[in-house]
């Protein structure tokens, strides 16, 4: 019944046709079983919290009534995630390291995985080496499509109509706040961050984050929330040393 | 490690070979530029020449390399093929008209200048393979309808495709415009050609900076050839005329010849013209010593009972000549000319309308003209799109006879 599905390899085949995109794959094969030698070296823990003040707007309630697929995952209501705070901590914050890194970190093996389940985009934020697969799977049974409106990467806006779908795509350039929203159920919204190294995280529903390995070194760490912007900050870490640091946003 | 280098040296090859062609002749691409396309796209291609405000769809904004017709992937520029065909067959149900009246050179230079607009283009194009058209003989046009609900069409499009699926209405474009998907019915208004083979490159490849998604990364061509024929089996082909006839009522709605007139929205608010939903309404009347009734049905999305309602309007003149006196619909009648006789229906009034899954169908009823022939003219509101007053779809003036 369902029509043959066309999977990443054979997508990979017709790219390697074309352009620096293909390039980036194999640079990224041949990288791909080394361990992160650079993020291990210097044993050193950049942790910490994002706080918000001020008053938070209550998250509005999605209502997901045109698509019943949608509408009969989800017994409770479902909230929009584009400020999600509890008890002053602020969710869904990407911090990762803006300046201060010499050296290039091959992409990881390992993708990164965003999953359509609910008619919900999980995770809401991540962070993404360039040349890292981003694996994007249909868990539902129903039509999403994926239109990621990259400003310095490549756009697509492909369909996944099928439930178990996967398709993988690389970005080639660090790009900061990549949109992915699916038309839809106009609802869906996911944000990437792209880098050229490994040493990212996105808060936990504590606002809390860990980046781990960095050698040591100053170093100036950003934290950037859709809504509410980026702030920075600089550290400087000693091998094997634990800084603990702290960021705060205001809400208007 | 051996691949890469194999690949680095096809790369840089096929590079080689790019180089090695003539250059365009940009200056004479510029010129042709200048005098045709400048006019709607700007003179730098910003999509803003002194007629774009008159104009929806607005005319693409060319500098920044977004394609909506392609036969490559998603988000990679079109070939120069692709941009030679929009430009040689224009883009119907939008004011991109053909360009055949220049010469085929001066369209491949226009097609090159077009290129140098914008950077988009430093990115090769990935050309998608389509398969083979199975013929119309072979086309199942039952899996196609299948594969219309399996890969979600209806979503958007609808069930019998009239535009009005369940995420119809919150659609947005890239730079978050609204925008209405296909009304897939109206196979005339299709952009960019309603053949088996256009809709299967616009499945495959998506459009780009609208919602619709390419699908080649979903499906393989050949298996996706039976929905492109059932679209294209759901097309309702078109009677335009300019005459209704009206015929007795004992020979009944089956027997009564149905005009189609096509519809357009002239209302400007800032100087933009809005848009309207209507593009077309079917006509059918029917008449007796008294009256004349008449069955009017057109394609809307949503169904509007509350202000703005949906409504039509019928206006009769009972001298035909003064149609011209009076110029199109477009033209209401000014002091010199007596307003016609009207007729208003609206979906406040349900009684003689019924809206069924992304149509409507009203009833409308007028005292018989005197004469055999009258001037006959509609106009249609979509509530859903906020159409009131004079912001609303008009036909031109046709001739209704008494048959």
């Amino acid at each position: 019944m369902y029509p043959v599905l066309l999977f990443k390899e054979e997508m990979m085949k017709r790219g390697l046709k074309f352009g620096c995109l293909s390039v980036m794959v194999l640079a990224l094969v041949a990288a791909g079983n080394r361990p992160q030698e650079a993020a291990a070296a210097g044993g050193t823990v950049i942790s910490g919290s994002v706080s918000v003040t001020g008053n938070v707007p209550a998250p509005a309630k999605i209502k997901m009534a045109a698509d019943p697929a949608c509408a009969q995952a989800h017994p409770d209501a479902v909230m929009a995630q584009d400020i999600v705070a509890s008890g002053g901590k602020l969710r869904w914050v990407l911090v990762y390291v803006k300046e201060g890194l010499t050296g290039s970190f091959p992409a990881p093996a390992e993708p990164v995985v965003i999953n359509q389940t609910g008619c919900m985009y999980e995770p809401h934020v991540f962070g993404i080496q360039v040349g890292q697969k981003l694996e994007i799977v249909n868990s539902d049974s129903t039509l999403h499509n994926i239109n990621c409106q990259a400003n310095t990467n490549k756009k697509f806006n492909i369909a996944q109509p099928v439930k178990g779908m996967k398709t993988t795509k690389t970005f080639d350039q660090p790009e900061l706040g990549v949109p992915f929203k699916c038309n839809v159920h106009p609802w869906m919204s996911a944000r990437a961050g792209v880098f050229s190294h490994p040493f990212f995280a996105v808060t936990d529903a504590s606002g809390a984050f860990s980046i781990k390995g960095l050698p040591a070194g100053t170093y100036t760490i950003e934290a950037w929330q859709e809504k509410l912007g980026a702030q920075s900050q600089k550290v400087t870490v000693a091998d094997g040393e634990t800084k603990e640091i702290s960021f705060s946003f205001a809400a208007k | 490690m051996k691949h890469t280098f194999l690949l680095t040296a096809v790369l840089v090859l096929t590079g080689t070979l790019a180089w090695a062609e003539p250059a365009p002749d940009l200056e004479a691409g510029k010129q042709a530029y200048m005098d045709n396309c400048a006019r709607c796209h700007g003179p730098a291609g910003a999509g803003d020449g002194r007629d774009s405000a008159r104009m929806f769809p607005r005319p693409r904004k060319l500098s920044e390399g977004v394609f909506k017709f392609r036969t490559t992937a998603s988000g990679t520029p079109p070939t120069d093929e692709d941009l030679f065909t929009t430009l040689s067959n224009g883009l119907p149900g939008s004011r991109m008209p053909d360009f055949q009246r220049l010469p085929e050179e001066t369209r491949r230079q226009l097609v090159q200048y077009v290129k140098s607009l914008s950077a988009a283009f430093k990115e090769q194009p990935v050309p998608l393979k389509f398969g083979t058209d199975p013929g119309p003989q072979k086309a199942n046009l039952g899996k196609g309808k299948q594969l219309y609900t399996q890969l979600g069409c209806n979503a958007c499009h609808g069930n019998l495709g009239r535009g009005n699926g369940p995420s119809a209405a919150t659609l947005v474009d890239q730079w978050n415009n609204p925008i209405r998907p296909a009304d897939l019915t109206q196979g005339w208004n299709y952009r960019s050609g309603s053949s088996p083979k256009d809709i299967l490159i616009r499945l495959m490849t998506g459009i780009d900076g609208t919602p619709m998604p390419s699908y080649a990364e979903a499906v393989k061509p050949e298996e996706v050839w039976d929905l492109a024929y059932y679209v294209q089996s759901i097309q309702v082909e078109p009677r335009w005329s300019n005459k209704v006839e009206a015929v007795k009522e004992t020979l009944g709605w089956e027997k009564a010849p149905r005009t189609d007139l096509r519809l357009s929205g002239n209302f400007y608010k800032d100087g933009q013209l809005l848009p309207v939903t209507a593009r077309a309404i079917s006509v059918q009347a029917l008449y007796n010593e008294k009256e004349i009734l008449f069955r009017l049905s057109w394609n809307d999305p949503s169904e509007n009972k509350q202000a703005p309602a949906d409504a039509v309007t019928v206006a009769l003149l009972q001298d035909p000549k003064m149609k011209w006196r009076a110029g199109s619909l477009r033209v209401w009648p000014s002091a010199n000319n007596p307003a016609p006789e009207i007729t208003r229906w609206s979906a406040e009034e349900a009684a003689s309308g019924s809206y069924q899954d992304g149509e409507w169908v009203v009833l409308v009823k007028r005292p018989l003209p005197a004469e055999k022939t009258a001037g006959f003219g509609v106009m249609v509101w979509d509530g859903g799109n906020s159409e009131q007053g004079r912001h609303r779809s008009n036909s031109n003036w046709v001739e209704l006879i008494l048959k």
